[in-house]
C-alpha cells in the first residue's frame, strides 16, 4: 500500500512537472506584455518603458531558457515579479488564503450533501423524492455558474439584508417551507401510504407552529438556540445515530454510551460557559479532541464486549454532534451584535472578508462566513448534482450485486445491509470523482470570485492571461494544479483504504 | 478430505461421501408449498414466473428441482427466502414447520433467513462482498441470529471454514475473497450456510459457475456438511447428473409449474411426463454406439406472459394431439409408481414403453 | 452440421409465432429506439434541443439566407418603452395582452438593438462552437482511449500519462489560454482548440471499456485469425463502444456550453464584432438591476439547451445500457 502511494506519487509530481512545463509556453504566448508599453507616445520615456519591461521578464531570451528560470527560482520558493515588477509570493499571500478557503467549503460540502441526497434518492429509487432529486440534479447540472452566482448577488443577498432589517415570515411563506419540509419527511418514512400522510401532517403542523413561534418572537433578528433546545437536540441526535448504527432499542448499551455522551456534552456547553465566550481556533479544536477522547472511553466502558464497535461508534457520533451544535448555537448568539457592527447588512455581495474587521472569535466566524455563504452555495450547486447523480448511480449498481442479496440472505436487517455492505462498496467510484472535480471546482472559483469581486487568485490569473505575463498564470497554476495533484493522492488513499483489491497491487 | 479429481461425466462419480452413506430423511415435514404463484409486472405485461407450485421437505431429505432457465426454480426458492424484488406479487403459502413466511411479519421472516434456512448461491465470485474480510463476513452472519462477541462468533467461523476443507483457517479469516479461488469461495459461502445450525438449506446451482473436477467436490462436501447440522437441502439445478448423485426425490418444473415429482429413481427410470422423458434422452451416454447422435428437444418454453392455454409442452411434445393437450391444461396427478406425479394427458401411453425416450429419438431425426 | 445438434435450447428463428408466443424479438436498434422513446426525460431533451434550433435557425437565417424575423442584430434603434419585452404568453382572459411577439419580444439594449435577434444570434453562435467540441473532442478522446486500452505497454503508459497532464492542469485555465492563443481567428477555431483541451473523460471511459472489450473471446478469435491490430479496433472493438461514443457526444456538448459562456463571460472567449450568449451575459452584466431582461433571456438559453442535451444524454446512456438505470427493487 504505502510502495504504492509513493509510486503514485513520485509519477504524480513528474507529470505536474511535465505540466508546468506546458502551461508556460502557453502562457509566455498568450498576450503581448509590452501592449501597455506601446500605448506610451514614441520616444525615450516608452523606449525606457519597453525596455524596463523586457528585461524584467527577460523577453529576449527563448521560452525554455525562461522556463527553467522560473522553475529553478520557483523550486526555491521564489515565484518572481510580475509585468510590474510586484513580488507574486505577497499577491499569492493574500490570495491563496481565500480562495482555498472558498474551493475546500464548496468541495466538502458538495460531498457530504452530495453523497447523502444520492444514497438517500437510491434508497428510494422512483419516490417523488427520488424524481424530485434526479430532476433538480439535472437542472443544478445545466446552470452556468456564473449567471446563478451574479442572481444570488444580486436577489438573494440583497433581499435577506432587506429582510432581516424586520424579520418577519408571511404566512403564505411559513406554509411553503413547511410544506417542503413535510414532503421531505414523508419521502423518508418507510411504510405505507398511511404513515406518510401521518408523518406529513405532522411534520407540516410542527413546521408551521415552530415558523410562526420564531417569527413572532424576533428570533431571526437576534437567533440562539438556548440550553434547552442544546439538550434536546443532542438528546435527538443520540437516538438518531445509535437507530443508524445499531437499530432503535432504549435499553441496549450503545443507547445508553450515546445517551451519557449526549449528557456529558450538555453539561460541558453549561460548565465551559467561560472559556466559550471568546475563545481561539486553537481552543475549539482542543476541544474537538477531547469530546472525542472522552466519548471514545464512554462508548468503550458502556459497551461491554458485545457492543464495545456500535457503542462506541454512536457515542462519538452524538458527542460531535452535540459540540457541533453548541458551536452553531454560539455563533448564532453573536449573529445580533455582528449586524450592529455591519450596520444591519450582514450578508456581504463584495469581497472575501470585511477589511480590517474587529471582533470577537464568534463575530469574526461570522464575517467569514457571510462573505463565504453565497461564492460557495453558488459554487456547490454544479458539484453537488454531480456527486448526487454519480452516489446515485453507484448505489444502484451496488444494491443490485450478489453479495447484496448474500447479506440480506443471512439475515441481516436493511439497515445493516445499506451501511455495511452497500454504502462503502457504492463509495469506491466515488472517491475517483473527488479527483476529477476538484479541478471543476477551481475554475468555477475564478468565475464566482470574478462575479463577488473577491481579490483572490481568479483575479491573479486573469490580470496575468490580459497582461500576456507568465508570472502570474504560474502562481495559479501551482495552486490550482497543485490542489488536483493532492486530491488524486487522496483519492488514491481512499480508494486503497475501500477495497483492499488495490492494496496488492 | 476426498481428493477425487477425476473428471465426472454424465452420472457423477463420488469417490467421498454419497448420498447412500447419509442419515435418511425422517417423516418430519420441514417446508409445505403450496399453490405458490409469483407474478412480476414488466413493460411488457405481467410474467407469470410461478403459477401453482405444491411441494414439501421433509427433514434431512434432499429434495431437487430441475427445470431449465426460466422454469420459476429459482423464483420459487427466493420467495422462500423472502427476497424477491420489490415489485413481485406473491401468492400461496409456504409453511416452515407449521408457520406461513408469506403472512409473517419482515422481521420475523428475517429471524429465520439465514438462521434457520440458509441459502447457497450459484456465483461464489460475485456472491462475497469484495471489501469486507471473509471472517468479518462470517462472523456477521452469526452476530445477526446470537447476542453472542465478536470473538466468539469469529472462533465459530474458524470452526466452519475448517468443516467446509478450508486449509489455515485461522489465517483465512483474515483473507479477502479475492485472495481465494472460485472452489475456496463456494466452501466459504457452504460454511456461512451452516455457521447457524440451519434446518434448511437452499443451494441455487451452487456447481454451475465452477470447474467439473471441483464441482463433485463441492457436492459432497454439501453432503458432508448435511449430517453435520442434520438439515434438509433443496437442490436447484438444471444438471440431472447432480439430482442423479444427491436427492431423494425430484421435481420438475416446465413453465413455472411442477410437471413431475417422485423418487429420484422412479422419475429417472419411469418417467410419466414427456419433457422429462425428453431431458433424460437428451443425455449423453458413455455406453452409446460410435454414430448415436445427441438428441434435444425442439423448440423452446413458452413466454410466461401470455401462456397459451393447453399443456405447456405440448408444441414440443411428440405424444401431443388437438384435443386436451391444446385445450386444458394437465394437472399434477399421481401416476403408476408410488408417490409419483405426473402431468400429462398421455402419460399412459409413456408407461407402455420400455423406454420413453425413444419418443424424442424419433421426434429429432424427423426435425433432420 | 445442423443448428439443431450444436445448439439444443436454441430454437429456429420463426417458431415463435407459431407457439402464440406473442412477443416479437427485436434487433439492437429497435431496442435502443424503444428504450430511448419511452425515457420522457429523453424524448422532453429532443423536442427541447430541436424547437431552440428551429428557432434560432429560422429566426434571423443563417449567412446569406434571411429568416423571418424583420430585425437583425446590430443596428440599433430608437428605444421604445425603455426596451422592456413585448413578448407575452399570458393570454387576455387571464390579465395578460394576449399571445403576441411584438415589436422587440426579447426588448432592446441600452442602444436599442434589438435583443430578439442577439439572442438568437448568440445562440446560433453558442450551438456552432458547441457542436464543433463535441465532435472534437468525441473524436480525439476515442482515438486517444481506444489506442491506449488496446495497446498494452509503452503506447498504453504514454497515452495515460498525457492524458494525466492534461487533467492536471484545470479545464478553465487550459481553455482560457488556448481560447486568447486563438484569438480572434473566429468560431470555428475556437470550437476546434476547446474540443482539444476537453477530450480527457472521453478518453478514459473509451479506454476502460476497451479494456474489457479486448478481453471477449470474439476479439480474442479475431487476433487468433491474425486481423491486424487496426481492423480489430476499427471492426470489432469501436463498434461495441458505439453506446458510449454516442453518449459522450451529448456529454461534451452540454460541457462545451458551460465552458464557451464561462469563458466568453471571463472575456476569454468569443472576441466582438462575434457574440455568444455567454458573450451576451457578459457585455450586459451591469444592466441586471436596470434591465434585467438583458441579464436572464441569454441565460435562460444556456439553461434550455443544456438541460435539453443532458436529458437527451441519460437516455441515450439508459437506452444503450439498460443495466444501469433500470435497476429491479
Amino acid at each position: 500500500m504505502l510502495a504504492f502511494i509513493a509510486r503514485r506519487l513520485f509519477v504524480s509530481v513528474l507529470v505536474f512537472l511535465a505540466a508546468t512545463a506546458v502551461v508556460f509556453v502557453m502562457a509566455a504566448n498568450v498576450g503581448d506584455p509590452l501592449a501597455e508599453a506601446r500605448q506610451l507616445p514614441p520616444g525615450p520615456a516608452q523606449e525606457s518603458a519597453m525596455a524596463e519591461i523586457t528585461e524584467r521578464m527577460k523577453l529576449d531570451e527563448p521560452v525554455f531558457v525562461r522556463y527553467f528560470h522560473w522553475l529553478g527560482s520557483a523550486l526555491t520558493g521564489d515565484l518572481g515579479v510580475n509585468v510590474t515588477g510586484r513580488s507574486i509570493n505577497a499577491m499569492l499571500e493574500n490570495a491563496v488564503g481565500s480562495t482555498l478557503q472558498l474551493v475546500l467549503a464548496a468541495t466538502v460540502l458538495s460531498i457530504v450533501i452530495g453523497i447523502t441526497i444520492g444514497v438517500i434518492s437510491a434508497l428510494r429509487q422512483y419516490s417523488g423524492l427520488d424524481l424530485s432529486v434526479t430532476f433538480a440534479a439535472f437542472l443544478f447540472y445545466s446552470l452556468p455558474l456564473f449567471w446563478v452566482a451574479t442572481l444570488l448577488k444580486q436577489f438573494v443577498a440583497i433581499d435577506l439584508n432587506n429582510w432581516l432589517a424586520d424579520p418577519e415570515l408571511a404566512l403564505w411563506v411559513i406554509g411553503l417551507i413547511a410544506l417542503f419540509v413535510a414532503l421531505f419527511c414523508a419521502a423518508l418514512v418507510v411504510g405505507d401510504r398511511r404513515s406518510r400522510v401521518t408523518t406529513f401532517v405532522v411534520a407540516f403542523v410542527a413546521m408551521c407552529a415552530l415558523l410562526w413561534a420564531l417569527s413572532e418572537t424576533g428570533w431571526f433578528a437576534d437567533p440562539g438556540l438556548g440550553i434547552f433546545v442544546i439538550a434536546l437536540t443532542a438528546v435527538a441526535g443520540a437516538i438518531g445515530f445509535t437507530t443508524l448504527f445499531s437499530g432503535l432499542d432504549w435499553h441496549s448499551p450503545p443507547m445508553r454510551a450515546a445517551m451519557a455522551a449526549a449528557i456529558a456534552g450538555i453539561a460541558s456547553a453549561l460548565l465551559l460557559d467561560p472559556v466559550l465566550r471568546d475563545p481561539n481556533l486553537a481552543t475549539i479544536a482542543l476541544l474537538a479532541v477531547i469530546t472525542a477522547g472522552v466519548c471514545f472511553a464512554i462508548g468503550w466502558l458502556l459497551g461491554g464486549e458485545l457492543y464495545r464497535r456500535s457503542a462506541v461508534q454512536s457515542a462519538m457520533f452524538t458527542g460531535l454532534f452535540t459540540g457541533a451544535v453548541i458551536f452553531t448555537d454560539r455563533l448564532l448568539q453573536s449573529f445580533a451584535s455582528y449586524s450592529d457592527l455591519k450596520g444591519g447588512r450582514p450578508v456581504s455581495t463584495i469581497g472575501s472578508g470585511t477589511p480590517n474587521f474587529q471582533g470577537t472569535f464568534w463575530q469574526s466566524g461570522l464575517d467569514s462566513l457571510g462573505h463565504l455563504a453565497l461564492p460557495t452555495l453558488a459554487l456547490m450547486l454544479i458539484s453537488l448534482a454531480t456527486y448526487t447523480r454519480y452516489t446515485r448511480a453507484s448505489m444502484l449498481e451496488v444494491m443490485n450485486q450478489d453479495y447484496v442479496r448474500t447479506a440480506r440472505a443471512k439475515g441481516l436487517p436493511e439497515r445493516a445491509v445499506v451501511t455495511r455492505h452497500s454504502l462503502r462498496n457504492g463509495l469506491i467510484p466515488i472517491t475517483t470523482l473527488t479527483a476529477y472535480d476538484i479541478g471543476t471546482v477551481m475554475g468555477g472559483a475564478v468565475v464566482t470570485e470574478t462575479v463577488f469581486g473577491w481579490r483572490a487568485m481568479g483575479r491573479l490569473l486573469l490580470d496575468g492571461i490580459n497582461q500576456g505575463d507568465p508570472m502570474p498564470i504560474m502562481a495559479f497554476f501551482l495552486v490550482a494544479g497543485g490542489a488536483i495533484v493532492v486530491f488524486n493522492m487522496i483519492a488514491d488513499i481512499a480508494y486503497g483504504f475501500l477495497d483492499p483489491r488495490i492494496r496488492l497491487s | 478430505m476426498s481428493t477425487n479429481t477425476e473428471p465426472a461425466n454424465g452420472s457423477r462419480v463420488h469417490a467421498g461421501k454419497t448420498l447412500a452413506d447419509s442419515l435418511p430423511p425422517s417423516d418430519e415435514e420441514i417446508l409445505r408449498v403450496e399453490d405458490l404463484t409469483v407474478e412480476f409486472p414488466t413493460d411488457d405485461g405481467i410474467v407469470h414466473a410461478v403459477r401453482g407450485v405444491d411441494y414439501s421437505v421433509r427433514e434431512r431429505e434432499v429434495l431437487g428441482i430441475v427445470g431449465e432457465s426460466g422454469s420459476g426454480k429459482s423464483v420459487s426458492s427466493m420467495a422462500i427466502m423472502g427476497l424477491l424484488p420489490g415489485n413481485a406479487r406473491v401468492h400461496g403459502s409456504i409453511r416452515y414447520r407449521g408457520t406461513d413466511l408469506l403472512r409473517m411479519r419482515e422481521k420475523e421472516h428475517r429471524s429465520l433467513r439465514g438462521d434457520k434456512i440458509a441459502m447457497i448461491f450459484q456465483d461464489p465470485m460475485t456472491s462475497l462482498n469484495p471489501v469486507q474480510t471473509i471472517g468479518d463476513q462470517l462472523a456477521e452472519a452469526v452476530l445477526s441470529h446470537h447476542l453472542v462477541s465478536r470473538k466468539q462468533a469469529l472462533a465459530r467461523a474458524k470452526e466452519m471454514l475448517d468443516l467446509v476443507g478450508i486449509p489455515r483457517p485461522e489465517a483465512r479469516l483474515k483473507s479477502y475473497p479475492h485472495e481465494f479461488s472460485g472452489g475456496m469461495r463456494q466452501r466459504v459461502m457452504i460454511a456461512m450456510a451452516i455457521i447457524n445450525d440451519p434446518d434448511l438449506i437452499i443451494a441455487d446451482e451452487p456447481t454451475t459457475a465452477l470447474d467439473v473436477t471441483v464441482q463433485a467436490q463441492i457436492l459432497e462436501k454439501l453432503l458432508e456438511v448435511k449430517d453435520e447440522v442434520n438439515a434438509a437441502i433443496l437442490m436447484i439445478t438444471h444438471d440431472l447428473g447432480v439430482i442423479a448423485g444427491m436427492a431423494h426425490r425430484v421435481l420438475v418444473m416446465y413453465a413455472g409449474r411442477p410437471v413431475e415429482i417422485g423418487n429420484v429413481d422412479v422419475v429417472f427410470n419411469q418417467p410419466r411426463m414427456p419433457y422429462m422423458a425428453g431431458l433424460l434422452g437428451s443425455l449423453p451416454h458413455l455406453d452409446a454406439t460410435e454414430h448415436e447422435r445427441l438428441r434435444p428437444i425442439v423448440g423452446t418454453p413458452p413466454s410466461l406472459i401470455n401462456v397459451p392455454p393447453g399443456c405447456p409442452f405440448s408444441p414440443r411434445c411428440p405424444l401431443a394431439d388437438d384435443s386436451a393437450c391444446v385445450t386444458t391444461e394437465p394437472e399434477l396427478a399421481p401416476v403408476d409408481a408410488d408417490e409419483h406425479y405426473a402431468a400429462c394427458h398421455h402419460w399412459s401411453r409413456l408407461a407402455q414403453v420400455d423406454d420413453p425416450t425413444a419418443y424424442f429419438r424419433a421426434e429429432s431425426e424427423r426435425s433432420r | 452440421m445442423r443448428r439443431t445438434r450444436t445448439k439444443p435450447a436454441q430454437a429456429p428463428s420463426g417458431t415463435d409465432a407459431v407457439q402464440g408466443m406473442g412477443v416479437r424479438t427485436r434487433t439492437q436498434g429497435e431496442l435502443v429506439f424503444r428504450r430511448f422513446v419511452r425515457h420522457k426525460g429523453a424524448v422532453a431533451g429532443m423536442i427541447g434541443l430541436g424547437a431552440i434550433v428551429l428557432l434560432a435557425v429560422t429566426s434571423i437565417g443563417a449567412g446569406p439566407i434571411p429568416g423571418w424575423w424583420p430585425k437583425d442584430f446590430s443596428s440599433t434603434g430608437t428605444i421604445v418603452d425603455s426596451g422592456k419585452p413585448t413578448l407575452s404568453l399570458l393570454p387576455g382572459f387571464l390579465g395578460g395582452s394576449g399571445m403576441q411577439m411584438g415589436e422587440h419580444p426579447f426588448g432592446q439594449d441600452n442602444v436599442g438593438r434589438d435583443y430578439f435577434a442577439l439572442t438568437m444570434r448568440g445562440t446560433q453562435v453558442s450551438l456552432v462552437i458547441a457542436f464543433i467540441v463535441g465532435i472534437v473532442s468525441t473524436f480525439v478522446g476515442t482515438l486517444i482511449g481506444a489506442v491506449a486500452g488496446y495497446f498494452r505497454g509503452k503506447s498504453e503508459a504514454a497515452l495515460m500519462r498525457l492524458t494525466d497532464l492534461v487533467i492536471t492542469i484545470p479545464t478553465l485555465l487550459f481553455a482560457g489560454l488556448v481560447a486568447v492563443m486563438a484569438g480572434d481567428r473566429g468560431i470555428v477555431v475556437l470550437g476546434l482548440v476547446l474540443g482539444l483541451v476537453t477530450w480527457t473523460p472521453t478518453a478514459r471511459l473509451i479506454r476502460g471499456e476497451v479494456l474489457s472489450i479486448r478481453e471477449k473471446e470474439f476479439v480474442i478469435a479475431a487476433r487468433s485469425f491474425g486481423t491486424s491490430a487496426r481492423r480489430i479496433i476499427v471492426k470489432h472493438i469501436l463498434p461495441n463502444t458505439v453506446g458510449i461514443i454516442i453518449v459522450s457526444v451529448t456529454l461534451a456538448i452540454a460541457t462545451a456550453i458551460i465552458l464557451e459562456s464561462a469563458l466568453s463571460f471571463l472575456g476569454l472567449g468569443v472576441q466582438p464584432p462575434d457574440t455568444s450568449l455567454g458573450r451576451i451575459i457578459h457585455d450586459y452584466q451591469n444592466a441586471l438591476t436596470v434591465r434585467p431582461w438583458l441579464f436572464y433571456w441569454p441565460g435562460f438559453f444556456i439553461i434550455g439547451i443544456v438541460l435539453s442535451v443532458n436529458f437527451i444524454g441519460d437516455g441515450l446512456r439508459d437506452a444503450f445500457d439498460p443495466r444501469q438505470n433500470r435497476v429491479r427493487d
